[in-house]
């Protein structure tokens, strides 16, 4: 009886560690609900899930990376240059300042399927630049950060463009893409939402149910055992950077067809948020640590933030000091978790 | 793999190096044969960054007038005052024949007229501008720009006269404009005066205004929607105005309205911008914007270019040779536009 006490209050305070992020997430939605009840409605939620789409994506691709025990800074540059490619050859015939002016409308996944390619390809490299040439991922990925901004550039720059803000995106691409949905009024969820969750759920079978997915982890974990145990780390790293910059190519095309346009400024700092929403869903930026629920429930931690702090009316100045902590007392907490297992 | 991190680091140094260098002379623009060009005076421009879309107008206006003029070599300042001030000194190292700076941080000016001073070569400021403390310094030192708070006050008026020709705007029929503003970067010296005067233009009407939200998008398109989703979740039906300090948040509040079944079925919001761009046009065209404000970008980079060429030739600017007035010695003032359906055409 007496040690039962004991083991209670341990069971009540590992519990309690164990989902401290998902008790965060309570938190703030009540705390925000407390101080206007207006904002408990389904309406609410739908505008956070509608917001958080596209960062989800970038952040699933995030993790990918960080579970390997590596980071990924290109994530909001290739995300820019995919919104910029896709919009620029999605443009109403009417539109009086076309990319391409001669430019017939071409089938809708066309250039989708050419942001994500691109997007796959720049992953590629970063790949091959982390795996065969054994550069740090950090380095690597901050070389092609800054090279990917200037290739977008050029090409943003390009006549009779000249940098000009691309608008005039064709309705079937920001309806589908967009902000388009199925059912009506509050019943509705966005296209993109499901996109969103679909994406989700392919990363959950990769993360939990394939031999890659495994392999990431093993590799995150301790990349000597990886070895010695017979896993091809270097096609491993190829694949998941490629995955990693496919989900940005997404994720940009989707942030253009939100927005209905896009410049070369779209995705600047992108991948500190999607480090951030990882890193508080508790991925272990050492590697070999993550879930699928855990990131997302990252991306709505700062969705609910974002959205939430913005209806009550706090100001944008005391919502940077609030994520900041957030991001270090969910980590602190966190980290507590494998502190105390070991 | 240890021995080699030093030299995958200085790799990785010097690629960015390369990048950070070829960034810059890259998009610089020689105008005018190149027999010629020995004759022409040169022009040392810097712009405080090359994303900024407005300012990529002015940038292409001031090449298009140094065509045959001058030679002109731009430069992006990357939005950090230190790099730009690295770029003025090579400048002056190179010799020009006069500056054209458009300033990150306008209270840099006072160090920039100095160095300007020192090597006896003329500045033309533009579209930031500096004290008049800074601007006295120096007799070969001018300024060309626009009045912010014109913008700010041109904004306002569209809204009075939709205001005034649709009674049924004023939704809750208290006599009150309630509005949401959606700022650009906090600080930013055009952000707080549109902010600031679109509201009273408003009130010099003699219309009430009640600002239910007001928050910053940086500029924002995707951040714009984002915030006025959110304006939309806690006002509703409340908002009967958006003021947007530019024309990409305007443009992003339109999308968040759309998404919540305005303009569609006779549900209509006023939403007004600054800058007229190109997708802003296209919004006064499909109705979904009500207005916008022209920064006249083509007169600024073209004033800017000659009195740059005046200068360098070792005249003082008038009407004569510029082109434009100048105002109390130094000044050019380039009148804003209203934008709206019916005049668009002037800003195309």
């Amino acid at each position: 009886m007496k040690t039962n006490n004991a083991t209670n209050a341990n069971r009540v305070g590992s519990f309690f560690f164990q989902y401290a992020i998902y008790f965060v997430l309570v938190f703030l939605v009540l705390g925000i609900t407390a101080i206007d009840p207006s904002f408990w409605s389904i309406n609410s939620l739908h505008d956070i899930l509608l917001q958080s789409s596209t960062r989800a994506i970038i952040a699933l691709g995030a993790a990918f990376v960080l579970i390997t025990g590596g980071v990924d800074l290109s994530a909001g540059r290739m995300v820019g240059f995919a919104a910029v490619l896709s919009a620029s050859m999605l443009q109403i015939q009417e539109y009086s300042h076309r990319f391409y002016p001669g430019l017939p409308d071409l089938p809708l996944w066309v250039p989708v399927l050419i942001a994500i390619f691109v997007g796959l390809l720049v992953g590629l490299i970063n790949g091959v630049i982390v795996s065969r040439f054994s550069v740090p991922p950090f380095i690597a990925t901050l070389g092609s950060m800054v090279a990917v901004l200037g290739l977008n550039s050029l090409y943003f720059d390009m006549k009779p463009n000249q940098s000009q803000p691309i608008g005039g995106l064709r309705p079937d691409f920001t309806s589908t893409l967009g902000s388009g949905y199925i059912g009506s009024g509050v019943y509705s969820i966005p296209y993109i939402v499901i996109i969103a969750l679909l994406v989700a759920g392919l990363v959950w079978v990769i993360f939990n149910k394939t031999i890659l997915g495994k392999s990431m982890y093993a590799i995150g974990g301790n990349i000597q055992a990886a070895i010695v145990s017979g896993i091809n780390v270097k096609r491993v790293l190829l694949y998941v950077y490629a995955a990693a910059g496919a989900l940005y190519g997404l994720a940009g095309v989707m942030e253009a067809a939100r927005t209905g346009g896009a410049t070369s400024s779209y995705g600047n700092m992108y991948e500190l948020d999607a480090i951030a929403a990882c890193v508080v869903g508790g991925v272990s930026t050492a590697g070999g640590i993550g879930t699928v629920p855990g990131v997302l429930v990252g991306v709505l931690i700062f969705g609910v933030i974002n959205y939430g702090l913005t209806y009550i009316g706090v100001s944008p100045y005391w919502q940077l000091i609030i994520k900041g902590l957030i991001i270090i007392v969910a980590v602190a907490f966190d980290i507590r978790k494998y502190l105390t297992k070991k | 793999m240890k021995k080699l991190f030093p030299v995958v680091i200085v790799g990785a140094m010097l690629f960015l190096a390369g990048c950070g260098a070829s960034s810059s002379p890259a998009p610089s623009s020689s105008s005018g044969t190149p027999s010629a060009s020995e004759k022409q005076p040169t022009i040392g421009v810097a712009i405080y960054k090359f994303d900024d879309t407005f300012m990529t107008g002015v940038r292409n206006a001031i090449s298009t007038a140094a065509q045959g003029k001058a030679t002109v070599d731009i430069v992006d300042g990357q939005n950090s005052q230190p790099t730009q001030n690295d770029k003025i000194d090579l400048f002056l190292n190179k010799k020009v024949n006069a500056l054209a700076i458009n300033p990150v941080d306008l209270t840099a000016a006072g160090v920039i007229i100095d160095k300007a001073k020192a090597a006896n070569t003329p500045v033309v400021f533009f579209n930031r501008e500096p004290m008049a403390s800074d601007m006295q310094k120096w007799d070969k030192v001018y300024y060309v720009g626009a009045k912010a708070e014109e913008s700010g006050i041109m904004q306002g008026q569209i809204l009075v006269d939709y205001w005034k020709a649709h009674p049924e705007m004023d939704k809750n029929k208290d006599g009150t404009m309630d509005v949401v503003i959606l700022t650009g970067e906090p600080g930013h010296p055009d952000a707080i005066a549109r902010t600031k005067f679109s509201v009273q233009a408003i009130q010099d009407a003699g219309i009430k205004v009640n600002i239910l939200a007001q928050d910053t998008a940086m500029w924002d398109r995707s951040k714009a929607q984002d915030k006025m989703a959110a304006f939309l979740g806690a006002q509703g039906e409340k908002i009967e105005a958006v003021l947007g300090n530019n024309d990409d948040m305007a443009l992003g509040a339109i999308e968040a309205l759309k998404a919540k079944g305005y303009f569609a079925n006779n549900k209509f919001m006023p939403v007004v911008g600054v800058d007229a761009t190109a997708p802003g046009l296209q919004a006064l065209k499909d109705g979904t914007l009500l207005g916008t404000v022209l920064n006249d970008a083509k007169n600024q980079g073209t004033a800017t270019l000659n009195l740059a060429v005046a200068l360098s030739k070792g005249l003082t600017p008038s009407k004569d040779n510029a082109g434009y007035e100048i105002t109390d010695g130094k000044y050019v003032w380039v009148p804003y536009k209203k934008i709206l359906k019916a005049n668009m055409a002037d800003a195309q």
